[in-house]
């Protein structure tokens, strides 16, 4: 019991289904509905996305600060290459992805390459790329986009809006492929330790440079699917997603260190922090409360799960070394 | 890979598609007012639910509005400024069927979601800018254009139609864009003035304090300051304030908190246009408490009848404070 405790994917989701059974006892009303319960995972879709690049970022020992901004500058292009150049969706969509993959490739060159700093570049980038949102929307956003864009969002499969069902296919795949792939296992050598990496012929560099990539196009996907969602591409979206997004990877069971995590701990950070906002929300706590509840609950489940850690270790010296 | 394909084709056909009539009508639905809940609750939804001129404004009169009325108050929205944030939260309220529910009208993207709020039966409310492409049943709201209107019309005739002016306030945002085009609109007609430059102070004093102290770096002669958030203000008044130029420098910018007061008695903000931001919550809120009610029935049956019973659109008006009438503000008591 203790064992499966500490791992941080039970622990979270034992944690989820204790705060899921309160809440349907507290607001039996509300929260046990399927309105709710879909909608909630409606509204924590696009950040789990993000959160899935994310997490294989942190388990490299790396974050990047850009990709809230890179989910206004796909969403922006895109729309940008529908309404105002009047191209066809399938265009829209591909210079989105386009872009946000390029946000990347600098990103992860500069890292990699030339040894920037990875905070300092992402944080530079952040600000270079939302204004190039507000630069490619006019300010303004663009309002008016094709019926067949926000048909990708909008559209229902078994009455649940699709962004939820992009957002499980992005953790099944990358779940699968974390698991299974031994491009994507040696991220977690890489975190664990870089120069050891290195030694053992892993092209760390080229590793790094391609993390980025992917975790900007996933951003780039997200806001794609934001846009649609919302009818309309806005140059402020995605302002704070990066540390919440952060929040829900530390949440999922990253270390800022490396060598961390799992691909489901993204979607269960992400699904907690849902969950919490959504029942803050039923009770009618204000935005006040929602951020210092939310601060603490973070720290309160990094200090269980580090408290949890060293009692096994002084327990079981030889399951932690493992 | 056959059954692949099967099941792909499979799930495309189960997939139901948006409807395609965008709501782009201001046609409004009447509020069915047997939906709403057990216990006569008020919600308001905002962005930014912590900024101290909404806090100060908008939060206290509905509180206080809700003391006087004898029911529930409830203010939700994330802390920072994020439009899919208080989406979200709409979305998840209107599950909650309250009374009924008090909408920022922060951007069109809200557009979708109060039209899911209407079509549940909840009396909706937009206030400060209108959502023009929902079917809100009612707005109330300052007009931005007429912000940066009355703002160029202030500037022109304290440069007496001659200088170099900037702009800045938090770019994107559809309300401060129109009230750009407001003041803009007012400054082409003179050519003597010269704008060099528009700038996203982000909301944050110290980035409008920055943005100022470089402006008034790279331009000596820049004679006029304009402002469009409610920190626009003060940050420009400090940085104007460290170069000696209190006075010289121009400035007129929005809103009316204790901090800008101050600074109009000094004489270092020569204008304010305030926004009547305590009649947007004290009247949208009676507004929901009457279709919830049915104060004013015009007819036999309103809903029926496809009516509204309370006003479509409310435009509160501005205020105009200089030095001449600032005491009257600096010395008003809270509202009781």
């Amino acid at each position: 019991m203790r064992t499966l405790l500490n791992d941080r994917v039970y622990s979270l989701a034992l944690t989820i289904g204790l705060i899921g059974l309160v809440a349907a006892l507290v607001f039996p009303q509300t929260f046990p509905t399927f309105g709710n319960l879909s909608q909630v995972l409606l509204n924590l879709s696009i950040d789990t996305i993000v959160a899935v690049g994310m997490m294989i970022l942190l388990i490299s020992g790396v974050f990047d600060l850009s990709v809230g901004s890179v989910v206004a500058f796909s969403g922006g292009i895109a729309a940008y290459v529908m309404s105002t150049l009047g191209w066809p969706v399938a265009a829209g969509v591909l210079a989105g992805l386009l872009s946000a993959g390029l946000v990347g490739l600098v990103n992860g060159y500069l890292i990699a390459y030339q040894g920037i700093n990875p905070m300092i570049q992402t944080l530079a980038m952040m600000g270079i790329v939302r204004g190039g949102a507000l630069l490619v929307s006019g300010a303004v956003g663009t309002r008016v986009l094709p019926y067949w864009f926000n048909a990708i969002s909008q559209s229902k499969l078994l009455g649940v809006q699709m962004p939820v069902w992009y957002m499980l296919l992005t953790v099944g795949v990358f779940a699968f492929l974390a698991n299974r792939t031994v491009f994507f296992r040696r991220y977690y050598y890489i975190g664990g330790n870089e120069r050891a990496a290195d030694l053992s012929g892993i092209r760390v560099r080229r590793m790094k440079l391609w993390s980025f990539v992917l975790t900007s196009l996933l951003a780039g996907v997200a806001g794609l699917l934001l846009a649609s969602r919302l009818g309309t591409a806005l140059p402020t979206a995605g302002r704070g997603l990066e540390l919440r997004v952060i929040t829900a990877v530390i949440l999922g069971g990253a270390s800022l260190a490396g060598g961390h995590g799992r691909i489901l701990g993204a979607l269960l950070g992400a699904l907690f922090m849902g969950l919490v906002s959504n029942v803050m929300i039923l009770s009618r706590v204000t935005g006040y409360w929602q951020e210092i509840i939310l601060g603490l609950i973070l720290i309160t489940v990094v200090w269980a799960d580090l408290a949890l850690r060293k009692q096994t270790h002084r327990l079981h010296p030889r399951r932690m070394l493992s | 890979m056959k059954r692949i394909v099967i099941l792909l084709a499979l799930l495309a056909a189960a997939c139901e598609l948006p409807p395609r009539n965008t709501a782009t009508t201001t046609a409004l639905r009447t509020a069915d007012t047997t939906l709403t809940g057990a216990v006569e609750e008020y919600v308001m939804v905002t962005t930014a639910v912590t900024m101290p001129m909404y806090v100060n404004h908008d939060q206290a009169t509905f509180r206080r509005w809700g003391e006087k009325r004898g029911v529930r108050v409830s203010i939700l929205g994330p802390a920072d400024w994020d439009v899919p944030a208080q989406i979200s939260t709409i979305e998840e309220v209107i599950g909650t069927r309250p009374s009924g529910l008090l909408i920022n009208g922060t951007d069109p993207a809200l557009g979708p979601v109060i039209d899911k709020a209407v079509a549940a039966g909840i009396p909706t409310v937009v206030y400060d800018s209108d959502i023009p492409n929902s079917r809100r049943h009612a707005f109330l709201g300052t007009d931005w254009y007429q912000i940066g209107k009355m703002q160029g019309e202030e500037m022109v005739r304290l440069l007496n139609g001659r200088g170099k002016i900037a702009y800045m306030g938090i770019l994107g945002l559809t309300n401060m864009e129109a009230g750009f085009q407001g003041l803009l609109d007012v400054v082409k007609k003179h050519p003597g003035i010269e704008v060099v430059g528009k700038f996203d102070d982000k909301a944050n004093v110290e980035e409008a304090t920055r943005i100022t102290s470089d402006l008034l770096a790279a331009h000596p002669d820049l004679a006029g300051l304009c402002g469009f958030d409610s920190n626009s203000g003060p940050g420009i008044a400090l940085a104007v304030q460290e170069a000696g130029k209190a006075g010289k420098v121009k400035i007129t910018t929005v809103d009316w908190e204790p901090e800008h007061l101050q600074l109009v008695k000094a004489g270092v903000i020569q204008m304010l246009a305030g926004q009547k931001r305590e009649l947007f919550t004290w009247y949208g809120a009676q507004f929901l408490y009457d279709m919830v009610h049915q104060t004013n029935r015009l007819s036999g049956n309103d809903a029926r009848a496809g009516l509204t019973n309370v006003p479509a659109t409310v435009n509160t008006g501005l205020i105009r404070i200089t030095r001449e009438n600032v005491d009257e503000f600096l010395n008003t008591a809270p509202a009781q």
